[in-house]
């Protein structure tokens, strides 16, 4: 049973194997999709290189013609082959079911949660210095505007964050105010969700406009305050490079 | 309509021969984050009348609801920080001509300035979920509202785009009852599907749609309502659709794919076989 096509059949188990359980001890588990296209580009390579030459094309489908032939079969090779042929047409039509059956399911939604800020905002820098007075005046802003959504904690818990899809930010986790710029933050609060652009869904934004509401030093002073208590620090241009 | 399902045929045979398929098999891909709570009203068909006018009608009880967490409004002034209404559920039905929508939810008292409204996004274009009010950098929609207030004793249509924008329809074409028992509220709105008018929603079986919700208790305290105005409980977007009619032409095509999978098999033994003579 030293086939090629025996051969194949453990190269793919091998390779199915180690990208499902052996790589995720080291890294991040891969989607299905991505084993998937790993396990058709592992066959697609084999098939080219059994069908070379027409000894090894043989020794390649010989099996399989033989199997699908009923060839010398006898036992459970032959209730096998019949299985084979019953589930085949059965599968075509559950995958043709599956695609027409209507869906109880809403659409799919993509929705870019950092999206690009407009030009004028690139770049901009927190004019005010990050004194003891000015982070705990940040801080008092946050808890009168922000906290009620926000939370007290800057972990995205406020009393009324619940209801909200997409919910607040949590500050203290490391994807969100640590991997942006000042002027980021800047952006977002002073124009709020209405202030985003298509692929961020403005239309769902919960977010204030604070421009309407709040002086840009407060906004400012609201940022310092943010990063401080979330115990987060800002994105700069120097880590960037 | 039938080209698209006979692509789906070849697509699947197609998608079994390849192995395609296989996703299905290996599927571990992790679930979507859980948001908590439903995402979707589903408008379930029925053959009789939708019963509107009656929030206490045997058959709500039959359908399954979906469930919506509320949030105080604080997107705007004047904003309000802790709400009564906490969490709506929603059921609905549609007989291909009215539709009828029931939300339940949990109020202590029954008073006369008790409210509650249905949002929609009128057409194509995208609205905020804050009355269509203005987006920066995308033209945005108009939104309907259906509106229902204990004293008031019946629904309004209307229609906003923008805050302080906001007016009742000249066509009005929403009715809407409410009883309360026992700290619940149970409020159902009704109106044709489709209505022919601009300025309201339209509503076609199959067609997923968005949907928001408000809610404002009008219990007095000290002297004043507690909730009214922008003061009120809210929902983000979520989404809605009224059930299609069966469509039983899936199965003719089910048992097409059958067929023409039997029919390779056919051929591909019979290919075999001849190689091998």
């Amino acid at each position: 049973m030293k086939g090629s096509l025996t051969k194949t059949v453990i190269l793919l188990v091998g390779m199915y194997v180690f990208l499902k359980f052996i790589l995720p001890l080291f890294t991040a588990p891969l989607p299905a999709s991505l084993i998937f296209l790993y396990l058709a580009l592992t066959l697609a390579s084999a098939m080219i290189f059994y069908t070379m030459s027409g000894g090894s094309l043989d020794e390649f489908m010989g099996p399989i013609g033989r199997f699908l032939t009923g060839t010398g079969q006898t036992g459970i090779a032959g209730t096998a082959r019949i299985l084979v042929f019953v589930l085949f047409p059965l599968l075509v039509g559950w995958q043709t079911y599956t695609r027409l059956a209507p869906s109880d399911v809403p659409p799919a939604e993509n929705r870019t949660i950092h999206p690009a800020p407009p030009g004028e905002f690139v770049g901009l820098s927190n004019p005010y210095e990050r004194t003891q007075n000015n982070v705990m005046m940040g801080k008092g802003l946050y808890a009168a505007f922000c906290s009620p959504c926000h939370g007290a904690n800057f972990d995205g818990k406020g009393p009324a964050a619940v209801g909200f899809n997409p919910p607040p930010a949590n500050f203290s986790d490391p994807g969100t105010i640590a991997q942006l710029q000042e002027s980021y933050l800047f952006w977002r609060i002073k124009k709020g969700g209405v202030g985003l652009p298509v692929e961020a869904m403005p239309w769902k934004s919960a977010m204030p406009r604070w421009e309407v509401e709040l002086p840009d030093e407060w906004i400012w002073k609201i940022i310092m305050g943010e990063y401080d208590g979330a115990g987060q620090s800002p994105r700069t241009w120097e880590e960037e490079e | 309509m039938g080209y698209q399902k006979i692509f789906s045929v070849a697509l699947g045979l197609i998608f079994t021969v390849t192995g395609a398929g296989a996703p299905c098999v290996f599927a571990s891909d992790p679930p979507p984050e859980d948001g908590g709570g439903s995402v979707a009203v589903r408008l379930h068909l029925t053959d009789g009348p939708v019963p509107s006018g009656d929030p206490n009608a045997a058959v709500w009880d039959t359908i399954q609801p979906a469930e919506f967490k509320l949030a105080p409004q604080v997107h705007w002034p004047d904003r309000i920080q802790e709400v009564t209404v906490k969490s709506v559920k929603v059921r609905g039905m549609h007989n291909g001509q009215d539709l009828a929508m029931l939300l339940e939810y949990a109020d202590p008292s029954e008073d006369a300035a008790d409210a509650a409204a249905i949002e929609f996004m009128v057409g194509d274009k995208m609205a905020h979920f804050a009355h269509g009010q203005e987006m920066l950098q995308v033209e945005g929609g108009p939104v309907n509202i259906w509106y229902w207030k204990k004293e008031d004793g019946k629904g309004t249509d209307m229609s906003a785009k923008g805050f302080k924008t906001i007016r009742a329809q000249d066509n009005q074409n929403v009715s809407a009852t409410g009883a309360w028992q026992e700290g619940t509220w149970r409020v159902v709105f009704s109106r044709p599907l489709q209505t022919g008018d601009d300025h309201d929603v339209q509503v076609t079986p199959g067609e997923w749609r968005n949907v928001a919700f408000a809610f404002w208790d009008g219990e007095i305290v000290d002297g004043a309502v507690k909730e009214q105005g922008s003061q009120k409980a809210v929902s983000s977007w979520w989404y809605f659709r009224a059930e299609p009619p069966p469509d039983n032409s899936i199965y003719g095509y089910v048992v097409l794919g059958i067929a023409l999978a039997a029919g390779f098999e056919f051929f591909l033994l019979r290919r075999i076989r001849r190689g091998n003579e």
